[in-house]
């Protein structure tokens, strides 16, 4: 079989966790790679995991976003290929083809893909074309008046919840529920006018709520010679405000509908000429009818359950791919053992409506032991700058029962100790010891039903309390409490 | 009869066993030493300390609670009172804890209201075994709810007669008190002899024990004496042998100055008798001391700055309990060259206003009277107190009322409505019963201040020592089981070296270390590095009071 030209150096177009995974695989397969770094993340991890850096400017966040300088910075390093990783410009059409037009490989689906899968409504097209079910949905909406009377006749048609959503949205963002016809009009405004702002596209469009459903996406794979493969479900159900919380796989379906879910999966990649790793995500209602949601062209931050269920490197296949080589291996040779369970540590405040948490990370001991995966991107004595995603670590735990990965979970987020910045673990220490949760009674309304989730006291460590006293003491040069 | 009565007897085989004990035996009362002695800042990782081998000494009861020293937990000690009878109980498992309570005056030093009594003795009641009780006028409806209290909890209950000197203190009067508890008690009580200050002579116990025992055969009797005048031993030996089965002991290593006698000379001097301690293990005696030698330099700064024995107690009569915070007081307040003086004059004021008890509150009345009688003038500068307790609010005065003059001073004393001292008494005279508190809204306030739950302990500590058990509970919340450290790190006096390590285990044994790395001064700032478990901090710290103070100097 024919394959495409060696790469030997690549660029890894971002930042954080997913720049350092990607770095991992690629040292794997022997090539060089080289970082970008904007002059306010100067003291990022992942620069230093790589093999070369490239300081594209001063940043915050702009110059991760500039095409032009990231180009330039795979040229003056002679990187053959670039890796967008997730967020910034991975699902920016424009990306690739300046890649192409560069001639440098992009290590992603194609930009017709991007584009196509970007647009809801198209989304949507193709997935009925392939016989995919889709959640009925209106047309792209008119603007003023004229789009009002679309609305209400929608609503009308298939009744309350109607979620208002942004044709250019995506993560969760751009997403409204509402419940009567005063809602539906108020929410038209307002959607328009976020996603104008969040996407630079005014255009909303529709969609029927369905009800406490479960979220449920499906890995695929597709290479170069007309291969298709799926590496089984996710369930990521456990979101706040439409981000995920908590990922697992597989998705805990009966077997012969979780097949049916993939089937579709595979076919909706087909029908979009797909290439590279995907994630196609559905909505599956409490009757076990699903609906196709979106295609997200990119790595997910939430891949590593599904490869630690079945083995499987996905970056390592993307890369592979990027290579024109095929999947090396076959769907027969993908199946999925046990249960993986994936929290996102984030310095975050829980109990402050999860405020990002910046500063210095004083002490950082790790989580580690059998069945514990960790890809992060923090050190002892890293100050965590304000201008980006505040994810820290991914904590990823794999059991051979539902009920192993609860209590490694458990486990795991007890064997981590972070000083300096508020965390979310007290939050999942509280998840996992939710008897819904440790049931999997799990939908998207999980959150919402689980206030009491966020009622937890956050408990110093005796040891840090008492350094407090020896600081008093020296300071004072006596115990200031001990002879008042 | 057995060798030794284990604490995992019932109340009922206790006293069975105690009556029929061929001789006596012996409480440590480590919380009278450390209060007498050491200004009661006896830290609970010394107890700890000693435990293992105190455990195998033998003691029927270790006091290690109780008097002022719930107080001075909070105060200077930085310790949740129950947390530490908590710890020693973990450490000592084969050894009963005692406490000693004011009656309604508890741990402090006031009439608490009825709620707030049954409500704290029941919370400490689950953690102590044996309860001495007094009232230190011996007004034995004062008493009533503790001893109600602490006979539904299934503990030893040791209620006490104040003993003390003089023509009033006949041994009919206490013989009569004796009765007047036993009808509250029942027999299945230890009567205890509170000789708080030490008076009397070996031949004033004999009689005074041979008279309850006349009276009362087949009485258990304590006695718990004090060393001031340093005849505590020829006292105890005379109370064993009259009849009496219990004595309050030291540990000859630590204090047995203001405090108990120790043990072991008793021991020697019964044996001669052919008294034996039942129970007691001279090797874990002659050890415990031993650890405690070497602990008892880190508490050399709170010994009494007048050291030796004080045979002139017997004209001043302060309970040895309240001689290390007199002189503490008087240290602080400047005027240490005047205590002889005070002295001389507590003896007066203690004539003058009754000859009572002076034993808590009532010595911290008379010792503030005669401490401001010395410095302003006679009854110049009455207290509060004062003028409560001839008021009558703490009980009747047992013997005889002070005479007019003294009643007209301390009454008429910034009175602005013009009474007189004889309107004031007609008026105002009386026992001070406190209305119950409102449990539900004092709990639900001190909850709303401290941002978390409340427990029926944190809740009994603030209703007693509302300033200071929030203070408390403030400090644990920020600092954390300070105790867990070394007392002399807690007493460490001066910053520390770079390279300097604290080491101390948690309550779990787990191993932690803090080790200095260096201090940087700025002015008012000052910031610590520190590795603590081997992890870089850095902690900044403000001194601006102590800075700016010493820039005036």
């Amino acid at each position: 079989m024919d394959t495409g030209p060696r790469l030997e150096k690549i660029l890894v177009a971002n930042r954080g966790e997913i720049a350092v995974r990607i770095m991992r695989s690629a040292q794997e397969l022997d090539l060089k790679v080289v970082a970008i770094y904007e002059e306010t993340d100067k003291d990022a991890f992942h620069i230093m995991r790589a093999d070369e850096a490239v300081c594209l400017g001063p940043g915050p966040r702009k110059d991760y976003l500039n095409i032009d300088k990231i180009i330039r910075a795979a040229r003056e390093t002679g990187a053959q290929a670039i890796h967008p990783g997730y967020g910034f410009l991975s699902e920016n059409p424009d990306f690739p083809e300046a890649c192409a037009q560069a001639g440098i490989v992009f290590i992603g689906p194609p930009p017709a893909v991007i584009r196509n899968m970007g647009s809801k409504v198209i989304a949507r097209t193709i997935a009925r074309e392939a016989g995919i079910p889709v959640i009925p949905a209106s047309a792209t909406l008119s603007r003023e008046t004229a789009g009002e009377a679309e609305a209400l006749a929608f609503a009308e048609e298939h009744g309350f919840p109607v979620m208002i959503k942004a044709v250019s949205g995506g993560g969760g963002r751009g997403i409204r529920q509402v419940t009567d016809e005063e809602g539906l009009l108020v929410g038209l405004k307002m959607s328009r006018s976020e996603a104008k702002i969040a996407f630079g596209n005014d255009e909303i469009y529709l969609e029927k709520g369905i009800p406490r459903p479960q979220h449920v996406e499906v890995q695929i794979l597709a290479d170069g010679f007309g291969t298709v493969v799926h590496l089984g479900t996710r369930n990521c159900s456990i979101q706040r405000r439409h981000q995920k919380l908590i990922e697992i796989a597989p998705a805990g379906l009966e077997p012969s509908f979780a097949a049916d879910i993939c089937e579709a999966a595979v076919r909706m990649a087909r029908a979009a000429h797909y290439f590279s790793a995907g994630t196609v995500e559905f909505l599956v209602a409490p009757d076990n009818s699903f609906y196709f949601l979106e295609v997200n062209t990119r790595i997910q931050v939430e891949h590593t359950v599904t490869e630690v269920v079945t083995g499987i490197d996905i970056i390592r296949e993307q890369l592979l791919i990027a290579q024109e080589e095929p999947i090396s291996f076959s769907q027969d040779q993908v199946v999925e053992r046990g249960y993986a369970i994936q929290v996102r540590i984030n310095a975050e405040d829980p109990k402050n409506e999860f405020l990002a948490s910046p500063g210095v990370v004083q002490v950082y001991q790790a989580s580690a032991g059998h069945g514990v995966r960790l890809d992060g991107a923090i050190y002892q004595g890293y100050e965590i700058p304000p201008y980006y995603d505040s994810l820290m670590i991914k904590l990823t735990v794999s059991g051979f029962t539902w009920q192993e990965a609860v209590d490694r979970l458990h486990r795991a987020l007890k064997g981590f100790l972070i000083l300096g910045v508020k965390t979310t673990i007290p939050f999942f220490h509280q998840i996992v010891h939710d008897p819904d949760f440790i049931m999997r009674r799990l939908d998207t309304s999980y959150i919402d039903e689980h206030p009491q989730l966020l009622e937890y006291q956050e408990e110093e460590r005796g040891v840090d309390k008492i350094a407090r006293l020896i600081a008093e003491i020296n300071a004072h040069e006596m115990n200031p409490f001990a002879f008042k | 009869m057995p060798a030794h009565i284990s604490s995992k007897m019932s109340p009922a085989e206790v006293f069975a066993a105690l009556r029929e004990a061929d001789g006596y035996f012996l409480c440590n009362n480590e919380r009278d030493v450390s209060q007498s002695d050491f200004k009661n800042r006896l830290m609970p990782m010394t107890t700890v300390r000693v435990a293992p081998v105190r455990d195998q000494a033998g003691f029927f009861a270790v006091e290690v609670s109780g008097g002022a020293s719930i107080h001075m937990d909070l105060m200077y000690k930085q310790v949740n009172p129950f947390e530490r009878l908590r710890i020693v109980r973990q450490a000592m498992p084969n050894t009963r804890l005692m406490t000693v309570c004011r009656g309604a005056n508890l741990f402090g030093y006031r009439h608490y209201p009825e709620n707030v009594i049954r409500l704290t003795v029941r919370e400490f009641a689950k953690l102590v075994d044996v309860w001495r009780v007094y009232d230190f006028l011996n007004h034995v409806p004062n008493m009533v709810p503790v001893f109600e209290e602490v006979q539904n909890a299934g503990r030893l209950l040791m209620p006490c007669l104040c003993f003390s000197t003089g023509k009033e203190h006949t041994d009919e009067y206490y013989v009569g008190k004796v009765g007047e508890i036993l009808k509250v008690t029942g027999p299945d009580v230890i009567v205890s002899i509170k000789n708080f200050a030490g008076l009397g002579t070996p031949k004033r116990v004999t009689q005074l024990v041979e008279a309850i025992i006349k009276a009362f055969p087949g009485i258990i009797l304590h006695y718990h004496g004090c060393n001031t005048d340093g005849n505590d031993i020829g006292r105890m030996t005379a109370a064993v042998l009259a009849g009496a089965k219990l004595c309050d002991v030291a540990d000859h290593g630590y204090g047995a100055v203001y405090g108990q006698a120790p043990a072991l000379t008793l021991i020697q001097n019964l044996r001669d008798y052919g008294k034996r301690a039942v129970g007691i293990k001279i090797r874990a005696l002659l050890q415990s001391s031993d650890i405690l030698r070497q602990e008892r330099k880190i508490y050399e700064p709170f010994e009494n700055p007048f050291r030796g024995h004080d045979p002139t107690v017997a004209h001043y009569k302060l309970t040895g309990g309240a001689v290390g915070t007199a002189y503490e007081q008087a240290d602080r307040a400047g005027f240490l060259e005047r205590m002889p003086e005070i002295f001389r004059e507590l003896g007066h004021v203690q004539t003058e206003l009754g000859n009572w008890w002076s034993v808590t509150p009532g010595s911290q009345i008379l010792w503030t009277t005669a401490m401001n009688n010395v410095l302003f003038g006679r009854y110049e500068r009455p207290s509060l107190d004062l003028q409560n307790l001839i008021l009558g609010r703490y009980g009747p005065l047992p013997f005889y009322e002070p005479e007019d003059w003294i009643f007209e001073k301390v009454l008429e004393y910034q009175r602005t409505d013009g009474k007189t001292w004889q309107q004031i008494l007609i008026e105002e005279k009386g026992l001070a019963q406190p209305p119950d508190v409102d449990l539900d809204q004092e709990r639900t306030r001190l909850a709303t201040r401290l941002g978390r739950e409340v427990s029926d302990a944190d809740l009994s500590l603030y209703l007693q020592f509302p300033f200071d058990a929030l203070s408390y509970f403030q400090f644990e919340a920020k600092y954390g089981k300070t105790w867990l450290l070394p007392p002399e790190v807690w007493f460490r006096k001066g910053a520390f070296k770079a390279g300097e390590r604290i080491s101390f285990a948690d309550e779990k044994g787990v191993p932690h270390s803090i080790e200095v790395i260096s201090t940087l001064r700025e002015w008012d700032n000052v910031i610590t590095s520190q590795l603590v478990d081997h992890h870089y901090q850095t902690l900044s710290v403000r001194v601006e009071e102590e800075r700016s103070t010493q820039a005036k100097k």
